[in-house]
């Protein structure tokens, strides 16, 4: 086996494994597994309805946040 | 009659009781009427699939209340619990009553998103947590808890201690770092494999080069990233003029890794990088287990204080007024309404009324209280209207003097840790100074030149490495804790094992600890014979123990036991009950029943008494006593022979104190006692010296608890006395207390055999480390065996027979 192939070979192979650990400490930093069986039941609860969801919410609170820049754009103070 | 559960909490009921009710073409049943709103809501909003989901779980009956809603609008509580988001919305953290299985969590997250106005709602299903963000323009937080409330739920707010979220972020951070050194570990390990390969059948100088720069490349991130904890300790140790087993750690770590640099580039030598990343990965996990089995913060404390009001009723000349608890002066007059939490102490002023005093005695008998008794804060009303007059102010008191003396007891608990650290810190000096003579002594006198000099000097620091000496104490106490786990014997602390091995005094408390806590009957008398199933359904009626033994006491005895209808009944607190059953007036209960309506009757006994009179006469007399639990005696016994001192602080009087205590063997006795007169008397065992163990059950227990050095939780105990307790007993057994003592004595002699086999192989390796004997790998791999001892011998606690 020439150097290089070898050198290849562990290169890719490390940096296939350091993907798979940094999607796990994302998932630890992002409080994913906080919540023992929350997760564990998290199957059950996983469907098209569920995404719909967290889209609504994502959309929901970009409205508010809209609807609350307006509001302050708006206010006068009392005088 | 056949049962039918009931269509939204699935609670099973007779037919006859149930309210029936069509619906498209399927006939609903429900048990009242808050399981059929909440049914026909979830229905209205498409959430029906909740059902599904619900299975086989059942669910309360609904019982929903709306009347304090207001309270979660006023000020102070906003001030108290709702934070502010960087975006400008507001954010509570509420913990969620009546959460049984995922379904709830699901339901209630889906019915929050659906609320408009609330930006986010995560439930914690393990605890029950929740956060809530929402918008203060577009709906009050008053809706939001109706809302929950509406799906028969109840959501109170908490303070989230912050170290409680402190203890999160350090599992996480902890957590992190050793991901990234187990992951860097493994990988090295094939390629090193691959390295000692090449030592032994020889291997081409270019392909061992590619091989280092790998090794090099994981273990830069291992040693930097993962043991950045141990440099940090160092760095303060030193800046504390302390040398530490983290100095030791991360300067034989550190010295490895600048050797096998300079070996990799000069290509000169062997590298080490594999024992940089396991000495680093070894010791981290050693740490990270001692992170673990440190004590978290205090949910329940977070529910007592979450369901005392925050505003009180205060009534003045110009009326009656709503106001913040911190603004109310001592001398105010404030009203209590039934189901209120007195917030603050004081003297009652206007009406009377039973106080339900359980929360701090822990003797689960209301009392009934009058003008000008006193009133503790702490205390629920049960009955009536009140007016009372507060004599402190929030702050002084005792609800929140409790509070504070447990949120204290929960932060600092220091001792054994500072002994630990200052044998290691003089071993670790140790240590290196002998490696420095080493060095120079080679270098100098040897004359071998700087690599095997420095190669030496490495060596010692290595195979001296914590390892053995580290895990001596946490194995053997890992095994301990879980061998006792596995008996029902939960520690929270590990350290707490060593504390309760050397404890000289066991404090008991009385009720529940070594009586059952459920009176049973001593002796009767019946005076006339008379219908069974009349006293079975008058017991029934009250659910206060006395009337519970009762019951039992029938159920034992007699086999046609039939529950009858009653026209009316009232219970009066503290007295007894009476009732109308079919054509009879029934009255049971004490003597000062009987007196209140006007039978004669006398009788003496030093037992609680449970008479019982149908219209106007005396049938029959019951005497109850709380029996003692099973096997105190024998378990007083053991204790004694152990050498400890058992000592019992109650609340009760005198004479039956004492009684208790002569039966079960017990010489020193100390009785009526307040709570914090239980906690003076363990600092006065402190002050002669001793380490006291406390076991007991109730609240009125927890600041004792609090105080003792071991604090042990009897079971099904209150909360609060879980919480700050060190051990719990999961079946409340004498049996398993006892098998506390006995295994802690036998891991504490483990952890003292574990660290004499170190201390033994660190005698003998050290000398020939420094002799040139051994390449810092034989020492890395010698430090491995000589952990496997210590693990071996720490494995023996599992064989161990109580």
């Amino acid at each position: 086996m020439s150097d290089n192939i070898i050198a290849v070979m562990i290169g890719v192979s490390t940096a296939l494994g350091a993907f798979g650990l940094f999607a796990l400490i994302w998932g630890v930093k992002t409080g994913q597994f906080d919540d023992v069986e929350k997760f564990l039941d998290g199957a059950k609860f996983d469907g098209e309805e569920e995404l719909q969801d967290a889209i609504m919410m994502e959309k929901k609170k970009e409205e508010a946040l809209k609807r609350k820049k307006e509001r302050e754009k708006n206010y006068r103070p009392a005088d | 009659m056949n049962k039918i559960a009931c269509s939204h909490c699935k609670l099973e009921f007779d037919e006859s009781v149930m309210i029936k009710k069509e619906r498209e073409g399927e006939t609903l049943y429900f048990c009242c009427k808050g399981c059929e709103g909440v049914y026909e809501l979830l229905n209205s909003k498409n959430l029906d699939s909740f059902y599904e989901k619900l299975g086989n779980n059942k669910l309360e009956p609904v019982n929903v209340n709306f009347d304090d809603l207001e309270r979660f609008d006023a000020e102070g509580f906003y001030k108290k619990y709702v934070k502010t988001t960087k975006e400008g919305f507001n954010e509570i953290n509420l913990i969620i009553e009546g959460i049984h299985c995922s379904a709830c969590v699901w339901l209630n997250e889906k019915v929050l998103h659906q609320t408009p106005g609330v930006v986010e709602a995560t439930i914690n299903y393990s605890n029950n947590k929740a956060k809530v963000i929402w918008d203060g323009d577009e709906i009050k937080l008053s809706k939001i808890i109706e809302t929950i409330r509406a799906i028969g739920y109840n959501a109170y707010p908490y303070d989230p201690a912050v170290q409680e979220e402190k203890a999160v972020k350090l599992r996480n951070e902890y957590y992190t770092r050793i991901l990234v050194a187990v992951f860097a570990t493994m990988n090295i390990m094939w390629i090193a494999i691959a390295e000692y390969a090449g030592y032994f059948t020889g291997m081409e100088a270019s392909k061992k080069h590619i091989l280092n720069i790998a090794e090099f490349a994981l273990a830069t991130p291992t040693l930097f990233y993962s043991g950045w904890i141990f440099f940090r300790g160092a760095y303060y140790g030193i800046k504390n003029r302390f040398i530490n087993m983290d100095f030791l750690v991360s300067t034989g770590a550190l010295l490895a890794y600048i050797y096998s640099i300079w070996a990799m580039v000069t290509h000169k030598g062997e590298v080490y990088f594999d024992s940089v990343t396991m000495i680093i990965t070894f010791v981290l996990v050693g740490k990270y287990l001692e992170i673990l089995s440190k004590r978290q913060a205090v949910d329940t404390l977070d529910r007592i204080m979450g369901s005392t009001p925050t505003e009180l009723m205060v009534v003045s000349k110009e009326g009656k007024k709503l106001v913040p608890i911190e603004n109310v002066e001592a001398g105010s007059t404030v009203e209590l309404k039934p189901g209120d939490k007195v917030a603050i102490d004081g003297v009652l002023k206007h009406g009377s009324a039973s106080f339900d005093l359980s929360a701090l005695t822990g003797e689960s008998e209301p009392v009934l209280k009058k003008p000008g008794d006193e009133i503790l804060s702490g205390s629920i009303v049960l009955d009536s209207n009140v007016e009372y007059i507060t004599t402190k102010r929030a702050n002084e008191s005792l609800l929140f003097t409790i509070n504070e003396l447990l949120s204290d007891a929960v932060t600092k608990k220091p001792k054994i840790e500072q002994l630990a650290n200052t044998v290691s810190g003089y071993f670790s000096v140790t240590i290196l100074a002998i490696a420095i003579a080493t060095f120079l002594g080679w270098y100098f006198i040897g004359g071998v030149g700087f690599e095997r000099s420095l190669i030496i000097s490495i060596s010692v620091i290595v195979i001296a490495c914590p390892c053995a000496l580290g895990l001596a104490t946490p194995m053997a106490t890992l095994i301990g804790i879980s061998r006792l786990a596995k008996d029902g014997i939960i520690f929270k602390e590990a350290n707490r094992l060593e504390t309760m091995a050397k404890a000289t005094v066991l404090a008991l408390d009385k009720t529940g600890t070594i009586t059952e806590g459920r009176p049973k009957v001593a002796a009767f008398k019946e005076f006339e014979s008379y219908d069974k199933s009349l006293l079975y359904t008058l017991a029934k009626l009250s659910k206060h123990p006395i009337s519970k033994g009762i019951a039992q006491f029938l159920k034992e005895r007699e086999e046609s036991l039939q529950e009858m209808e009653v026209k009316e009944s009232k219970e009066l607190r503290a007295k007894g009950v009476m009732a109308e059953i079919g054509k009879h007036k029934v009255l049971g209960g004490n003597l000062e029943l009987l007196k209140e309506f006007g039978v004669k009757f006398d009788y003496q006994s030093e037992n609680s008494i449970y008479a019982f009179a149908v219209d106007g006469k005396v049938l029959a007399v019951f005497e109850l006593r709380d029996s003692i639990k099973e096997g105190a005696k024998e378990f007083v016994n053991a204790i004694k022979k152990l050498g400890i001192k058992v000592v019992m602080l109650t609340g009760d009087k005198e004479e039956v104190a004492k009684n208790i205590a002569a039966e079960v063997g017990i010489d020193e006795v100390k009785s009526q006692l307040l709570p914090q007169d239980k906690a003076e008397i363990i600092e006065q065992y402190h002050k002669e010296g001793e380490i006291v163990v406390m076991a007991g059950d109730g609240i009125n227990d927890s600041i004792a608890l609090a105080k003792s050095d071991i604090a042990i939780a009897m079971g099904s105990g209150a909360d609060v006395a879980l919480e700050v307790s060190d051990v719990v007993l999961l079946n409340g057994s004498l049996k398993s207390l006892k098998e506390a003592f006995i295994l802690s004595r036998k891991v504490f002699k483990t952890i003292k055999e574990n660290l004499g086999l170190s201390v033994l192989y660190n005698s003998i390796t050290i000398p020939l480390a420094v002799a040139g004997f051994v390449t810092p790998l034989v020492a890395a791999l010698s430090m491995s065996l000589s952990s496997l001892i210590v693990v071996g011998n720490s494995f023996r606690i599992f064989r161990f027979k109580t």
